[in-house]
Order: C-alpha cells, then structure tokens, then sequence
C-alpha cells in the first residue's frame, strides 16, 4: 500500500519536498545526490472515497438486492439482469455487474478490460514447429500437433498486442513441410527394392 | 467488444529477475485510457493496466549502470584493440589479425550501443496502492519520451501541477511541517495568540 502521499528518494528513502518534482531535467536528492525527476500528478492529494452502504428496503413490495432481501434494489446487473443494491453493484466503466458476472467475465475473458493472462497459442504452435528440428526425430510427433494447435487456435486472439498471425502462418508451413517430408520418407522406404 | 488498439512505448526487455523455463520480457503500450504493461514468459502473457485517472507519480531515477558496463565492455575492447594493432604491424599476421578485429567488434558494439542509448536509470510508477517498476524503461532518453507522450494524457484526465503547488503540499503533510496559515487581508485587527 501507498497510502501516504509523501514520495521518498527510491535509493536513500528520505522524503522529499522540494525540487524534484515535476521538472523537465533530473534534479539531484538532496539528500543521497541520485539524479531523480518525479513526476507528480493530483491523484497523489486525492481523498479516498469510502463506498456506498446499501439502504434497507422501506416499503413492503419494494424491489430489493437479489443477494440481500433486506436491501433496497438500485440497479439491475448488465449480464444477468439480478436486482442490486448499491453493496453489490460493481461499477465497471459505464456497466454494472455483479460480483458473479464481474467474475465469470474475467476468467472467460468476455470483459476484455478484465482480463491480465492470455495463452499464445501461435508461439506454441511455431515452438512446436521449430524447436525439435534440433532433435529431428521428434518432429514426426510435434509437426502433427503444431499443425493441429495452428489450425485449431486460427481464429482465437492471441496477444492484446500484437495483432498478426505470422507465427501461424511460419507454424503452419514448417509443420506442412516436415510432415510432407516424413511422408516423403515412408513412401521411398516402402518402394525401395 | 472490440479489442483496443495498443501503440507500442517501449520494446521487449529482459525484466530484472529470475527464469526457470524462459526469461521473461517486459514492454510498455499505450492503450486510450491507460498505460498496459504487458509480461511475456514463454508461451503466455501478463498484462497490469494502469489507468490515467490513477497514476499517482512516475519516478525516474539514474542509475550507474551505462558506466558500469563501459567499464566492463572496455577493458576487453582495449585488449583486442592493441591485439589488433600488434597483430596489423608491418610484421603481418593475418590470421591473428582476424582474430583480434573480430575479438574487438564483439566487444565494440555493444559498447557504441551503450553509449548511443545514453544514462539508464529506473523507472517506477505510483499509484494509490502498489509502486509499479516499468523495467523496459531503461534509459533516461527513453524516460524522457514516455513521459512526453503520457504526461498530456495523464494532464487531461486528472489536471496538472505546477512544481511549486506539489511542494506546498507536500510540505503541508510532511511529518513535523507546520501547515501553512492564510495571510491576513490588509487592514485586519491583529490575532492573539
């Protein structure tokens, strides 16, 4: 936690106040001498808010929370329209979740702003594709499963990144082209006399 | 949902830690509402945002290590280099001239590179709860062109500070400051103590 807004020098930890901060040159410590420039910005001095507590339901017949009965209902959830109050509502940019959706959304991937981990699935299938030609006898196994992860993971987003295909494409012709020459192989084995 | 597009700030960079299986890079993007810091190990992807609206404080401090590496690349570098003029005198020596251009390209390059890059120094960035290290910003030119380009960014969603407000600020929380009392209007009966 930052809780305190005070910055301390990140080589000597003395607090600092003055000089340093928003310059457009690094300015020394003043007390360990470490060029530093700090750029400081007005969520530094920004009050924590405290949440909003959820109000019991007053009137008989009033919608309340679908997760507590007791509490007034403010709002419906964006993904699976359940009744929350203002404890549950989980405030998402201009959405409104609830805790289950906001979660189901971020292990699913089905809120991309949620979402911090992504297989790349077009590097394992060029490693699978390249890396046991070193050892060129595995590549009867790996280029079939390469060709396989390639085909299979074509139209899943790989990276947030990086938007290309290529290490598909590279996977998909290395593998074509080992299988093609095993194939190659067992076909002169068995026409030799 | 339609992904958002990412422009790249920084290039992959070896993150200074530790791999067992592959050395993971770090590299900086700049999505429009936040700064992506993305995590390649291997096969997967990590990704911490930091969103404008939170972004406390970005610190950039210098560090030894352009001069510790010229340190390092130099005294081989001089080593090869008198090789190399030994080896070229009139005597002639072809192939240990060979050797010693090549012993020293290996390491004047890396050398020129060093030099080129400019002072390194780490980065850091602040929000209200963790102090994030932006390992692939390396060198302070580097630093300097991040922040040029995130500062506006940064500026339109939370306002800015002048260098002298962040200090009177600063001053009025530090341990032991006195907060400062507004000046009387002119013309105002004395206060008592």
């Amino acid at each position: 936690m930052t809780a305190s807004p005070l910055i301390a020098c990140p080589k000597c930890r003395a607090w600092l106040l003055d000089d340093v901060f928003n310059r457009e040159e690094m300015k020394p410590c003043p007390a360990c001498g470490t060029p530093l420039r700090i750029e400081v910005f007005p969520a530094l001095f920004r009050e924590a808010v405290s949440g909003p507590s959820a109000q019991p339901v007053m009137i008989e017949g009033e919608s309340s929370c679908f997760f507590h009965p007791q509490k007034k209902a403010v709002v419906p959830c964006g993904g699976c329209g359940r009744f929350l109050c203002a404890l549950c509502d989980c405030e998402f940019g201009a959405q409104h979740f609830c805790p289950a959706c906001l979660e189901a959304g971020k292990s699913k991937g089905k809120i991309k702003a949620l979402e911090n981990e992504r297989s790349r699935y077009d590097s394992i299938a060029l490693g699978l594709a390249v890396l046991p030609i070193v050892f060129f006898y595995f590549t009867i196994v790996t280029a079939p499963v390469a060709l396989y992860v390639a085909i299979r993971y074509w139209n899943k987003s790989h990276s947030l990144v990086h938007a290309t295909r290529i290490r598909l494409v590279l996977a998909l012709i290395l593998s074509l082209l080992q299988i093609g020459g095993w194939g190659a192989f067992f076909i002169y084995l068995a026409t030799r006399k | 949902m339609a992904e958002p597009a990412y422009q790249r700030l920084t290039r992959d960079r070896i993150a200074q830690q530790f791999g067992v299986v592959a050395v993971p890079r770090v590299s900086l993007w700049l999505g429009s509402d936040h700064l992506l810091l993305v995590e390649h190990s291997g096969f997967t992807e990590t990704y911490k945002r930091f969103y404008f609206r939170d972004i406390q404080a970005i610190t950039v401090r210098g560090t030894p290590r352009q001069t510790i590496w010229n340190g390092v690349l130099a005294l081989p570098l001089a080593i090869g280099l008198i090789g190399f003029m030994i080896s070229a005198a009139p005597t002639r020596n072809p192939p240990a001239t060979i050797f010693w251009a090549i012993f020293s390209v290996i390491f004047l390059l890396p050398f020129i590179v060093n030099n080129v890059r400019g002072p390194a120094c780490v980065c850091q960035l602040r929000t209200a709860v963790q102090i994030e290290n932006l390992g692939s910003v390396s060198r302070v030119r580097q630093a300097r062109k991040v922040l040029d380009k995130i500062r506006p960014l940064i500026a339109a969603a939370q306002g800015q500070l002048a260098p002298e407000e962040v200090s009177l600020r600063l001053r009025a929380i530090a341990p032991g400051a006195k907060p400062q009392e507004p000046e009387p209007p002119p013309g105002s009966p004395p206060v008592l103590a």
